[in-house]
């Protein structure tokens, strides 16, 4: 027994610019908190606890877009002190919407708009950006915010010295396990064939389209996406709209080409 | 000159503290900094569709999600002239509700209760208050429940949406609802006596301006269509920016406001003193029995007027339940055909006055102005912990100075878990370490812990120490990071003491040491409520006041590997000390 808790594995729980949802999740998880925290050996999760450490980890699991100079160089920290990194929730996945303002002019002219030109004296902004675009990350676990079934069989994979197995297919698959009648056919504009799993497609179950807010699937078709909704009648520039809600950088390949494309 | 901050408050939607700088016998700044970046959300919603916006602007909180979803719902249906049945209205009312049990329950008894009945944290009181804990606990489940039900999930639902709902919930689901919240009622109003008979300090105590909605009707209530004043001026919510008047600090990314020209309170405590009068039932007995003009001038009533709120909820879901169970028909989504408009909505989020405001053109978002609770009550937050600090400063009680802002931040609720974390460090008062250390061990051998960072110069020197022990044979020391796996360490010592070796800052000459008891350094360290069962079984109170920090006062702690020289020869008089 003894040997066993010395394997624990140390993790840490980190939280940037964001809504702190995807740390609020795990700690929602009440039934199984006490289990998680018996499992692995939480170092450090300053939404939970305050005698947090910043030592060497196994896992890091990261929440939320860097969108400030002290919020990069804790980033860069948690890569060298961890061993593997986890992206946790959308922002970390994919810059969430924050990231909305794909190129850097257009997020200047915006923060300028906001603050005027004050000058900050705590900390630089800086563009919201997925940590992918600062750090190399080990595993993606998408969600806004992460669904409890995802991350606790991704943490207990991980725990366990495996990769995790995540959903590889669109809110679709969800959706017909739920036996909800297509929104699609009824020419409702939804984003579900493009969307990452896992949540249930809870708001088809609500006869409610999905909004995409799980940002993409990966390989998700969306050129065929976009031609689907166009059939519908949906104009190109509310279907482009549509998809950059959420995703972030996670479309933006797609988009930009649209951009370059003539209407 | 002399700065007092505590650093970490560990949320206020992110990161923040508060610092106060202090100049011989005067308080010269206070300063209550948010570190959270910027998200630019007000402009990212321009040029969405409102039903866009709608399942945006929640993401702004996770813990206020519904309160944004509502007031943006209200918004837009104000600028597009829907009008919504009244099922909808209840059923919205409802999940609110939800949101109010949750953040409310959580904050006052497990971060707020804890400073007020003399325990250092919700840990080492369950220890005397286990049952109070426990149902704590099922009244925020309860919260929680409500809101899935209501909105599709625990954090960022969908179902809400403008014109209606996706899904109502059954009868069946209605009915759990309310007999579910009847049996709250003992422990309910068991808790608005021990919340408003708790012993709140007579500083800071001074006048200000309260702010809330006014519900319609003359009702108690957490949404309306104007902002009531404690001055008994009555504004409209379009006018609401001649109660606001934003303007942008440089410590903050979050924006103030101010009611000509000064500071003003959103909250519990602003709703009980602008609408306490119109409180009914049970809570109208509480009120009329504890309210007082105390509750007028001093922030820290705000955890009474919460508790009295949860009072207000628990005895009006009932009644709305059996309301909604008057429409059996689930009314579907209005739909309507305006594409321009321009409208405000508001509600009351736990924490205050909650402002959405949009402009739609050719059926886009062309405006967003959005005005959270915290950010209002930024001003009053640094205003009260001044005064508190200049009077404990006038008072020769300095030294209280970082408990007190503590307690008046926390106080405001600024968000849930912000005010869980708050590094604290007070000055220390005189004591030989020495003879101490020798008390100390005759309670039986200590085991030791190293704590730091070894990368931050001085900050390194706890991992030093306890490598040295070490070296020098001596069993039971532990670095920080090995205690987590070590539960033998806690749980099978309880007659040892606990000896933690840490630089810790309490405003000495580099290389000074002390030895405290630790609650003495994290008296206000609430950690999670929701922990709390983890928690309780690694330490309790028993352990907790029999462990002990040896405290060397660093000089640097900036990225470096090299110790200076005060703290160097600290380290060689412990390490002398502690091997005698």
């Amino acid at each position: 027994m003894e040997k066993d808790k010395k394997e624990k594995l140390k993790i840490g729980i980190y939280e940037l610019t964001g809504c702190a949802g995807d740390a609020l999740l795990i700690l929602d998880c009440e039934k199984e908190l006490i289990d998680i925290f018996k499992a692995a050996d939480i170092q450090s999760f300053l939404m939970a606890k305050s005698d947090n450490i910043d030592g060497e980890l196994d896992v890091a699991l990261v929440e939320g877009s860097v969108s400030t100079e002290k919020e990069k160089k804790e980033l860069l920290d948690i890569r060298k002190r961890a061993k593997i990194v986890v992206a946790i929730g959308i922002c970390a996945c994919f810059g969430g919407i924050q990231a909305g303002f794909r190129n850097k002019k257009n997020w200047e002219k915006n923060f300028k708009e906001v603050y005027g030109d004050i000058q900050m004296t705590h900390t630089k902004p800086v563009q919201s950006k997925p940590i992918d675009a600062h750090i190399k990350v080990d595993y993606y676990l998408p969600g806004c915010p992460i669904g409890k079934e995802q991350f606790l069989s991704t943490f207990n994979r991980i725990l366990r010295g495996n990769p995790p197995e995540l959903y590889r297919f669109p809110v679709c698959v969800e959706c017909k396990w739920n036996e909800n009648e297509c929104l699609l056919n009824k020419g409702i504009p939804c984003l579900g064939p493009v969307t990452a799993a896992g949540c249930g497609s809870i708001c088809i179950n609500h006869n409610l389209p999905c909004v995409g807010c799980w940002g993409p699937v990966e390989g998700a078709n969306l050129t065929s996406e976009f031609q689907l909704l166009q059939e519908h009648g949906f104009d190109r520039d509310f279907i482009k709209k549509k998809m950059a809600n959420f995703s972030g950088t996670g479309m933006a390949d797609f988009l930009d080409k649209l951009e370059g494309e003539k209407k | 000159m002399k700065k007092i901050s505590v650093e970490h408050l560990a949320r206020v939607e992110g990161n923040g503290g508060i610092s106060a700088t202090i100049d011989g016998k005067v308080v010269t700044e206070v300063k209550f900094i948010i570190n959270e970046g910027p998200r630019l959300v007000e402009r990212l919603t321009v040029g969405k569709t409102p039903e866009e916006d709608v399942n945006l602007v929640p993401r702004i909180c996770a813990i206020c999600t519904l309160s944004h979803k509502y007031a943006a719902i209200r918004a837009m249906e104000n600028a597009l002239s829907v009008k919504v049945p009244p099922k909808v209205q209840l059923f919205r009312e409802l999940m609110h509700l939800g949101e109010m049990i949750e953040s409310h329950s959580l904050h006052i008894y497990y971060l707020a209760l804890p400073d007020y009945v003399g325990f250092p944290n919700a840990i080492a009181m369950a220890s005397q208050f286990e049952l109070e804990v426990k149902i704590a606990l099922e009244m925020k489940e309860f919260g929680n429940h409500i809101m899935k039900t209501a909105s599709g999930r625990y954090i960022h639902g969908e179902n809400p949406v403008i014109g209606g709902f996706g899904k109502f919930p059954t009868r069946e689901e209605l009915l759990w609802t309310k007999s579910r919240a009847i049996q709250f009622m003992p422990f309910v109003l068991k808790t608005v006596n021990l919340f408003c008979e708790l012993d709140y300090p007579y500083c800071p105590e001074d006048d200000t301006v309260f702010a809330c909605c006014n519900p319609s009707k003359n009702k108690y209530g957490f949404a309306g269509d104007e902002i009531v004043l404690s001055t008994g001026e009555i504004i409209n919510k379009e006018d609401y920016k001649s109660l606001t008047n934003e303007f942008v600090v440089s410590h903050s990314y979050a924006k103030r406001s101010r009611y000509q020209g000064k500071p003003y309170s959103v909250g519990a405590l602003a709703r009980v003193n602008n609408l306490g009068e119109r409180l009914k039932g049970e809570a109208g007995k509480m009120y009329r029995k504890y309210f007082d003009s105390r509750w007028k001038k001093n922030p820290l009533f705000n955890n009474a007027a919460q508790a009295l709120e949860i009072l207000y909820t628990f005895e009006r879901i009932p009644r709305l339940v059996d309301e909604l169970l008057n429409y059996p028909e689930d009314p579907p989504v209005v739909k309507y055909k305006a594409k321009e408009g321009k409208g405000t909505g508001i509600v009351e989020a736990p924490r205050g006055l909650l402002i959405h405001s949009y402009e739609i053109t050719d059926a886009l978002v062309s405006h967003t102005d959005i005005i959270t609770p915290t950010a209002q009550n930024a001003e009053d937050i640094e205003r009260y912990c001044y005064i508190a600090a200049q009077k404990l400063l006038e008072n020769g009680e300095g030294d209280k100075i970082r408990e007190r802002m503590d307690l008046v931040v926390r106080a405001f609720d600024p968000c849930i878990s912000c005010s869980a974390h708050m590094a604290e460090v007070k000055k220390a008062p005189q004591n030989d370490w020495k003879e101490k250390l020798e008390e100390v061990k005759k309670k039986g051998p200590p085991v030791y812990v190293g704590v730091g960072k070894r990368t931050r110069s001085d900050d390194g020197l706890g991992i030093e120490l306890a490598l040295k022990l070490r070296n020098r044979g001596m069993r039971d020391v532990w670095l920080e990071y090995e205690i987590a796996q070590r539960e033998g360490l806690w749980k099978n010592k309880h007659h040892r003491p606990l000896i933690f070796l840490d630089a810790v800052d309490f405003r000495e000459k580099p290389g000074k040491v002390i030895l405290l008891p630790l609650h003495y350094i994290f008296t206000n360290a609430a950690l999670s409520h929701r922990l709390l069962p983890f928690i309780s079984s690694e330490m309790n109170y028993e352990r907790l006041k029999n462990s002990y920090v040896l405290g060397i006062q660093p000089e640097s702690i900036q990225e470096g590997k090299k110790f200076s020289k005060s703290v160097r020869l600290a380290i060689a008089a412990v390490l002398a000390q502690i091997l005698n």
